[in-house]
């Protein structure tokens, strides 16, 4: 069994289009200064740290190098310093990462930084089309956009999930980022509103869509011990895990189901000795790049039963005020700095445990689940926090 | 730091990184294959027996070298689609349909174009697609070894 | 928590040139069979897959979508460092130290598909470095400059490091290079940045290489002799360089006091019985006997004009041949790590030292502004 590992504190930056007022470690100081803040320590109590970024959207090839220094002076103190990069679970990647320096007894206090300009890239959907394979799949010019819509198509036509149950998605999501001063898109507007946006790639529309956003975000990992006297609440890890599935786009055509998810899930509820996820998790920060994945994703999850997902939504119990709230920080549905994306929803996951989430709180947290997705598809990570130790 | 009145200095990149890449033994014979003999080949992992298609040289669930070749049809039916009505920088201009056709005779599905109907009118051109139905390569007279070499499926 | 983990395969494949007819992770497929065959084990045993790399070195965002499938983690809990693989291989080391995974497999690989020096230059920030057209080899070079300057190190003294090394990669069955080169060739090689040389410096070599990491418990039910990680460290320097002591590799050092320390090492010449680091320049194997405390800062040179450091030396270093005898690009620093592991447990073919505890050195070549992080591990055989 891997020793315990508790979240002790929170680091966030204020996420837009381009935060053209910094250079990128100004950026990542941004983020990484307040999280020691909030765990209440120095550069000096930093073991080693791990830093996780996509590298082809910041225009800078391994940012982590030049950002050494805003990392609790990583750099200058000579810290143990790790690059983790697996596409759009990058931020989970990280966090995992920073969870195992830990749990492996060689570290026992570890910073989780994860970055993005997506900003500074002048076109997203191009530089996700280098990650397509260049033999015979990039040419189509397929990006993330299609392939979530591929999904949607999938789904729509084997459950019968409607454009409308997607727009609601959308509605959900920006109004819950109104809640939340970090968040990128902070804008209300209604289901018509949703599905009189601009068809993007059938059946996504810009509403359905993700924005591309600057941002970062870091986190404070403890061992047992320090994070008893860190953290006046913890968020605790009960389990954690990652999966990659296939690379050929079509070697699962089924889209409607996502299966490396619910692969996934269960290994990691098994870890965490979750049985009835819908009663026993209290709130979720899902990727949800697109909105027709948030639906997958609660199937996957075992939120409910495969194809039920559209229900949920039209019922309310993903709502703020539902059984189990879904992205009250907004999701990556209002704020999708790549490779960073993946540790906010772990971030928001911990301070919603933490009790820390002002506005955006949900009452009575006790176990949160952070969730991304990355590739074509095929990635995805899993972290269970929880007010008590496992 | 600079001061709140300043504008900063914003500084043009660009990458422009010409690589060259090795299509491997299994996609070379692919291309080879569609070029000179207008056929479309898979190959048949010989320890769980499924037919993959675009080809590879193992399996990577049985995690064995595979070297069984296997001629799939070019007819077959669309397992999803989508059709982009959005330009991206360097990517087609709209509107293109791509979809994945699980091709007869082959356990896994090929990327590819579906055409040869109007698309400009999404309404029309949902109602001429759906999951399922059967659709037909059309290939190109002058082919080049490329993926292109297929123009695109269209209904059949 | 499992206190040993231990090393109980390798698989590499014969590096070659550029060119060829494999993708390159089709490499990785190879050298990943190849390192479960060696340890007895299927894909079915392993728990966990770490690929190690640079996408934009290879032409392919999320790199890990080719490379960890082909390396055995279809469906399993994976991920990639984007670095050397010897960084890859701290995280497996982790991952199987934390008791949450018994087996990993880590891969890295080179494969000479994208131009090394404008993928460096474009690691660095738009505004202070790049624009200079500085890449790896030019900074490298500004290294070895001020090294040379600051402790009168002398071309030939580097030329020593090439002539050694290329004349043990020709015992090394798997090496790219195995033709030894003379003083005076490497004296009358191409001037590529001064003062590095052209074969001062490592080639472009095309392959892979695997390594399978388990717990001492299962290591002990599976295998007949392996190699026990007694120490490992890793540790990065600054980007901006103005203030640094250029000569110095100040992170090798942090990583090897670790590793160390860890290892119980005190005298390291005394205690080593071989080491394979990453010489990606001539000067730069230099630099690191110093680094990694075998040496006073600025005696290196002594040091190797010893012989000290030869195949027949009570310090052997880089008896495969080393980065100038095959360099894969993202994975020469694993490949130290997979030769120190053929080497303590007796199955480094043709290029055989004894040896029961042995150094491995890797960098991070292409990333950074220069030589800014290292990684350290320590073997030791299993009695």
């Amino acid at each position: 069994m891997p020793r315990r590992v508790a979240i002790v504190g929170v680091g966030l930056t204020r996420c837009s289009s381009w935060r053209r007022d910094v250079i990128y470690p100004e950026l990542v100081y941004e983020a990484t200064s307040p999280a020691l803040q909030d765990a209440g320590i120095t550069p000096n109590d930093v073991d080693a740290v791990v830093y996780g970024s996509m590298d082809p959207f910041d225009g800078v090839n391994a940012p982590e190098k030049w950002n050494v220094d805003a990392c609790a002076a990583a750099g200058m103190l000579g810290k143990p310093y790790l690059k983790i990069s697996t596409g759009g679970t990058t931020g989970g990647s990280a966090a995992l990462a920073a969870y195992y320096h830990v749990a492996s007894g060689l570290y026992d206090v570890v910073l989780a930084v994860a970055s993005q300009r997506v900003g500074e890239t002048l076109e997203a959907q191009l530089v996700l089309n280098t990650a397509v394979d260049p033999v015979y799949e990039r040419g189509f010019g397929v990006g993330a956009i299609t392939v979530a819509a591929i999904q949607a198509c999938s789904h729509m036509h084997a459950y019968g999930t409607t454009e409308e149950d997607i727009a609601l998605v959308s509605v959900r999501n920006h109004e819950n980022a109104l809640n939340n001063p970090y968040a990128h898109l902070r804008v209300k507007f209604s289901v018509q509103d949703a599905l009189a946006s601009a068809m993007l790639s059938w059946p996504l529309r810009l509403s359905d869509c993700c924005p591309s956003s600057d941002g970062a975000c870091a986190l404070v990992f403890a061992s047992e011990e320090r994070a008893r006297k860190l953290a006046r609440q913890p968020a605790w890890v009960r389990g954690a895990g990652q999966i990659t599935d296939n690379y050929f786009t079509g070697d699962r055509p089924w889209y409607e189901d996502w299966d490396s998810l619910a692969m996934l899930a269960r290994r990691v509820y098994r870890l965490a000795k979750i049985d009835d996820p819908m009663r026993e998790i209290d709130v979720a920060e899902l990727y949800n790049a697109f909105t027709i994945q948030e639906i997958l994703e609660y199937e996957a999850l075992g939120f409910c039963e495969k194809g039920k997902g559209a229900e949920l939504v039209r019922q309310g119990v993903t709502a703020m005020d539902g059984q189990l709230p879904v992205c009250p920080s907004g999701g990556v549905l209002s704020t999708n700095p790549i490779g960073a994306s993946g540790l906010i929803r772990v971030a928001e996951a911990a301070l919603q445990v933490m009790g820390k989430a002002d506005q955006r709180q949900v009452p009575d947290v006790k176990t949160a689940l952070a969730h991304a997705w990355g590739a074509t598809i095929g990635f995805h990570t899993l972290m269970i926090l929880d007010r008590e130790a496992p | 730091m600079t001061s709140q009145q300043e504008e900063p200095l914003i500084i043009d990149g660009r990458w422009d990184i010409p690589y060259r890449h090795t299509a491997g033994q299994a996609a070379s014979r692919f291309f080879r294959e569609l070029k000179e003999n207008k056929r479309i080949m898979g190959v048949r992992c010989p320890s769980c027996q499924r037919v993959l298609v675009p080809p590879r040289s193992f399996c990577e669930r049985c995690f064995v070298p595979i070297d069984e070749w296997v001629e799939v049809q070019d007819s077959g039916t669309l397992s999803t689609f989508t059709i982009v009505y959005a330009q991206f920088t360097s990517l087609p201009p709209p509107p293109y349909c791509i979809g994945l056709v699980k091709l007869d005779g082959a356990d896994t599905a090929l990327m590819h174009y579906i055409g040869g109907l109007d698309l400009q009118d999404l309404e029309a051109a949902k109602k001429a697609l759906s999951v399922g139905m059967r659709l037909q390569a059309v290939w190109r007279d002058e082919r080049e070894g490329k993926i292109s070499d297929i123009e695109y499926f269209r209904p059949a | 928590m499992s206190s040993r983990v231990c090393i109980v395969g390798v698989g590499q494949t014969h590096h070659r040139g550029p060119g060829g007819n494999l993708a390159y992770h089709e490499f990785a497929f190879e050298a990943a069979r190849a390192a479960l065959e060696d340890a007895g084990l299927t894909r079915g045993d392993l728990d966990t897959v770490l690929a190690s790399g640079w996408d934009v070195l290879d032409g392919r965002t999320i790199s890990d979508m080719h490379l960890v499938p082909a390396a055995g983690g279809y469906l399993k809990d994976s991920a990639k460092v984007a670095d050397d693989g010897i960084l890859a291989f701290a995280y497996a080391y982790m991952r199987i130290a934390s008791g949450a995974f018994d087996t990993a497999l880590v891969v890295g690989h080179g494969h000479a598909e994208g131009p090394t020096e404008l993928v460096s230059n474009v690691a660095l920030d738009p505004f202070f470095y790049r624009p200079l057209g500085v890449g790896v080899t030019s900074s490298l070079a500004l290294q070895a400059s001020a090294y040379a300057a600051h402790y009168g190190v002398s071309e030939d003294q580097a030329a020593g490091v090439v002539v050694k090394n290329r004349r043990h990669g020709a015992n090394n069955p798997y090496a790219h290079l195995t033709s030894a080169v003379t003083r005076d060739e490497v004296l009358a090689s191409k001037m590529i940045a001064w003062p590095l040389r052209d074969l001062d410096c490592r080639p472009q070599s095309v392959g892979a290489v695997a390594v399978i990491l388990t717990s001492d418990d299962r290591a002990r039910r599976i295998a007949s002799r392996w190699a026990t990680v007694e120490g490992i460290g890793w540790a990065t320097e600054s980007y901006y360089i103005g203030a640094t002591e250029l000569w110095r590799l100040g992170a090798l050092t942090s990583a090897a006091q670790r590793a160390y320390r860890m290892a119980g090492i005190s005298d390291p010449v005394a205690e080593l019985d071989l080491a394979e680091v990453h010489d990606i320049t001539s000067y730069h194997e230099l630099m690191a006997y110093e680094a990694l405390g075998w040496a006073e800062e600025g005696a290196a040179g002594r040091l190797l004009e010893e012989g000290a450091t030869s195949m027949e030396g009570r310090l052997p270093v880089n008896p495969s041949g080393g980065a100038l005898s095959t360099n894969l690009e993202a994975g020469t620093g694993l490949a130290r790590v997979a030769e120190a592991a053929l080497q303590v447990t007796g199955r480094a073919d043709g290029r055989q030292v004894e040896a029961r505890t042995a150094l491995a050195h890797g960098m991070s070549a292409l990333a950074g502004s220069i030589a800014q992080a290292h990684g350290v591990v320590i073997l030791r055989r299993s009695e």
